[in-house]
């Protein structure tokens, strides 16, 4: 299934941290303009490049449907930076 | 040979039982034991669903650094597929690059087939470098 959450949490040196859960439909929906005219953009490109546009919005579908389950995290002892794809 | 089915052949042998009979209790025996489980067997049964890679370096400072990546493999299988449709001009181009480069390899060999099976195969990778002062380990799981 698409993601539905991702969850970046953001810890400074001083010890404080930041937690961001960003909700992913909402924020599809808030830059559908912006998405739309990416994948006019994406499609200009395939034509140029005489990519297949079928299969790379297949390929780009695959690769967000395989996202959530995803999780990143980086620690230097002071900061630390966390992402989860849920 | 074990012990109950030694029985159940004897009593068969002494006329104790017909041969139906006999054939049911092996048959009974064999359900009721349980399969013996070995390693491989359990984890060919859990095929891996993520690729974890776990870096932990001492050698800056006092704190120790860590990255820790996990990476669904249908992730990789995503990106794989997706690298098929470079297109053949741009892969030329790749791998002239990389023969300038030194390194002899020819990306038009490379089949997203075989990069399947590569990834299916993952399952089995255990990469563990341990150092004095860093630590790596990528594995699936």
């Amino acid at each position: 299934m698409i993601p539905q959450l991702v969850t970046v949490r953001y810890r400074r040196s001083d010890g404080r941290s930041l937690r961001l859960p960003v909700p992913v439909l909402p924020v599809l929906l808030l830059l559908s303009p912006l998405l739309l005219l990416a994948a006019l953009a994406g499609l200009v490109a395939c034509l140029v490049f005489e990519v297949s546009a079928a299969g790379a919005l297949r390929g780009a579908g695959q690769l967000l449907l395989a996202l959530p389950g995803t999780r990143i995290e980086i620690d230097d002892g002071r900061t630390a930076v966390l992402v989860t794809v849920r | 040979m074990n012990e109950q089915r030694r029985q159940v052949l004897e009593m068969l042998a002494e006329s104790k039982i017909t041969a139906d009979e006999a054939e049911r209790l092996i048959y009974a025996l064999e359900a009721d034991q349980p399969e013996p489980s070995t390693g491989v067997a359990d984890r060919s049964k859990s095929r891996p669903k993520y690729l974890r890679v776990v870096v932990i370096d001492n050698s800056a400072g006092e704190e120790p650094s860590r990255v820790n990546v996990r990476i669904p493999l249908q992730l990789l299988r995503a990106g794989v597929r997706l690298a098929s449709l470079i297109p053949p001009q741009a892969v030329t181009k790749i791998n002239e690059k990389l023969d300038e480069s030194g390194v002899p390899f020819d990306l038009t060999e490379l089949k997203p087939q075989q990069l399947e099976e590569l990834i299916d195969q993952l399952g089995d990778l255990t990469v563990d470098v341990d150092e004095p002062d860093s630590k790596v380990q990528v594995f699936c799981e």
